[in-house]
This record gives C-alpha cells, sequence and structure tokens, in this order.
C-alpha cells in the first residue's frame, strides 16, 4: 500500500516537472512523426526503410533524451538524428540500399499524381508534373550530402542556419551545396526544355 | 551581347533566405546589388522566365513529395492499427464474444480427453463391464415385459377367488392319490 503511494506520488511529480522534454514522448512523437517520415521516406524513396528509420529515430532520441540540451529546436535535433540514421543506413548498406531501392523505389508517376493542379488545363497539369519529375530525378543523381541539404531547404523549409545545425556545416558550405544542387537541377532543366521530345 | 544573372544570383534568388542577414557595412552594397538584378529581371524575359520556371518546379516537387508523404504516412498508419489495435477496441463486445469462442474451442478437445476412459483402467476392472451389461439386460427385459402387457398392472382383474380352492382340491387330490 505504502509502495503504491509512494509510486503515485513519483508519478505526479514527474507529470508535473518532467525533467526534459523528451519525458513526454508520446506527444513527441504525434508531433513530429510524420515530419520525420516523410524527410526518410523522400531521402530513401522507400517506404518499409522509411517506416523502420522514423521509428529507429524516436527510439534514438529517447536513449539519447539526458544530452538533449535544448540549445536547439525538437525539430532540429530529431532531423539531426534522422540525417544521421539515414547516411549510416546508406554507408553501411550502400550496396543492398541500391539495389532494395531499384526492386521498390517510389514511383515517379505516383509522386507526380500529387502534383496540385490550380490550373484545370491538360497541358498545365501535364507541363507541372513534367517539372515535379525533372526535379525528382536530378536529386536522385545528387551526392548523398547535397540531397539532404536539398531536401531540408525545399522540401523541409529549414532556413540555412538550421540546416546548418542539423548538418554540422558552417552556412558558406551548406550554400555552396545548394548552388551545386540547383546547377545540377538546371542545367537539366535547360537541356530539356531546349531539346523538348 | 547581353549579360544575363549568375548563377549564384539566380540561386540567391531562389533561396531568398532571410537567415543570411548581411553585415551592416556590406548591406548597401547587397541591396544595390539586389536593385541591379530585379532591374535585370524586369527587361530580360530569358532570365525572368527562367526564374520563374524553376520556382514552379521545386514548387511542384516540394508539393508534391509533401503529398505523397502525408498518403504514404496514413497507409502505413493504417496497416499498423489493422495489426496492433488500440486498446479502447478491447473494451468492444465484439472482441470479447471472438476470445471467448477461442478459448472454448480450445477448450473443447481437453473436454473430450477426461472423458474417453483411460485404457489402463479398463484391463484392471475387467470384471465390472459384464456386470453392468447384465443389469442392463435384466432392465430391459422389465421394459420389454411391461410394453408388451395389454392391460397395464394397475387394470388388471382381480384374481379367481376360486383359483385357491381347485389348486387345494387338486392338491388334496394328489395327496390322495
Amino acid at each position: 500500500m505504502a509502495s503504491r503511494a509512494i509510486t503515485s506520488d513519483t508519478h505526479s511529480v514527474t507529470r508535473q516537472s518532467p525533467a526534459t522534454p523528451l519525458d513526454d514522448m508520446a506527444s513527441i512523437v504525434a508531433t513530429y512523426e510524420q515530419k520525420i517520415f516523410r524527410f526518410h521516406l523522400i531521402s530513401i524513396r522507400d517506404r518499409d526503410v522509411a517506416q523502420s528509420l522514423t521509428q529507429d529515430t524516436f527510439v534514438r532520441a529517447w536513449a539519447a533524451r539526458d544530452t538533449f540540451r535544448g540549445d536547439c529546436s525538437m525539430s532540429t535535433w530529431l532531423m539531426r538524428i534522422a540525417l544521421n540514421l539515414i547516411r549510416d543506413h546508406t554507408r553501411t548498406d550502400r550496396f543492398r540500399f541500391w539495389k532494395r531501392v531499384a526492386e521498390t523505389a517510389v514511383d515517379v508517376s505516383d509522386v507526380a499524381s500529387h502534383v496540385p493542379h490550380r490550373d484545370s488545363s491538360l497541358e498545365s497539369r501535364l507541363i507541372a508534373s513534367e517539372q515535379m519529375a525533372l526535379v525528382w530525378e536530378s536529386v536522385a543523381q545528387l551526392s548523398d550530402r547535397q540531397r539532404s541539404v536539398f531536401l531540408l531547404r525545399f522540401v523541409e523549409d529549414l532556413e540555412l542556419s538550421e540546416i546548418a545545425s542539423v548538418t554540422g556545416l558552417p552556412i558558406s558550405t551548406v550554400k555552396t551545396h545548394l548552388y551545386r544542387a540547383l546547377a545540377a537541377i538546371r542545367a537539366r532543366h535547360n537541356a530539356t526544355h531546349k531539346d523538348p521530345l | 551581347m547581353t549579360i544575363h544573372l549568375s548563377h549564384e544570383q539566380l540561386c540567391d534568388l531562389i533561396l531568398a533566405d532571410l537567415s543570411l542577414q548581411p553585415e551592416r557595412d556590406s548591406w548597401r552594397e547587397l541591396e544595390a546589388e539586389s536593385d541591379v538584378v530585379h532591374e535585370h529581371l524586369r527587361a530580360c524575359l530569358i532570365c525572368s522566365a527562367e526564374l520563374r520556371s524553376l520556382r514552379d518546379s521545386l514548387s511542384h516537387f516540394r508539393d508534391a513529395s509533401v503529398s505523397y508523404a502525408r498518403q504514404e504516412f496514413a497507409q502505413s498508419y493504417a496497416h499498423r492499427s489493422s495489426i496492433a489495435p488500440p486498446h479502447t477496441f478491447l473494451s468492444q463486445p465484439l472482441y470479447w464474444a471472438a476470445a471467448a469462442v477461442v478459448f472454448v474451442a480450445a477448450l473443447f478437445p481437453l473436454s473430450m480427453h477426461r472423458l474417453r476412459p483411460a485404457p489402463a483402467v479398463i484391463g484392471t476392472t475387467a470384471t465390472s463391464p459384464s456386470q453392468a451389461t447384465e443389469s442392463d439386460e435384466a432392465l430391459l427385459a422389465d421394459i420389454d415385459q411391461k410394453l408388451s402387457a395389454d392391460v397395464p398392472s394397475p387394470m388388471e382383474p382381480l384374481a379367481d377367488p376360486t383359483a385357491g380352492a381347485t389348486s387345494t382340491t387338486s392338491t388334496s387330490d394328489q395327496r390322495t392319490n
């Protein structure tokens, strides 16, 4: 009886004043799971791997919750863990990764069907899908670092300072990666427009 | 010869990041450069068209990626729900009924096994089945007898009162003989 009272008191104290924001893991997962899953999915382009890495992200965050000092936002901290997991995954299982991606890769037409069509004309819809597919294929050709920086900027909409915090790179390096990524997209863009099929 | 925007100038326009606040000294220089860039964009159709096209492509890529990821996330969440239902589902009667059916189905073979007599017991008590068979046969014979009777026993006529005398006489006759 006494031990139960002590337990309930401890529980209520924990709920009133959590030691770190990560003590309430359920609400953190509910808030950030979709965002982390999206980053994994667009980076890896495999739903099963993205699911697995999303779970691993929160498991690692829970294991390392004592190291979270609050010097960056929770989103940035989780993104850093997610990025490290992607890097580990692509580095250690590079061969299996590419093989698996080739077998169960996200089809670009599936993604292109999600392009919002503000204009209902068929021509504008086709152009929009074509533009989206062009960027999708260009991103696949980027290096790991360029792709991560590009997706953090143009999908996750992070500012350069936040990308620098996630990747651990200086802002000038982040900017250089973005310039190179955009150069690759621009080159493909110009080639397509100059030589239309 | 027309000088177009450099790649960096075009990228800076695309990025347009507020986190890159310039130093106070270089602010005027950058502002002046920005004015030049915007003036060029107003005048040069090639650069403005390329900028618009690149912005559209990136915007479509972002919108499609976000929408696609949202759909995939919803699908994966639905799969997880079908594998492991939430705790609130356990309170529903359907789950309890299904659990009861499974429990009874699991117990049924056990009960059948217990009802079946053990072979060792039969061997040790070999005489008891024959006794039971005899008593069963006696019961069946009794039932057959009662059923084959034309009149139920309570409705049978009273016995002949002289029957005793006749028999007595005959016995006496036998004695005399």
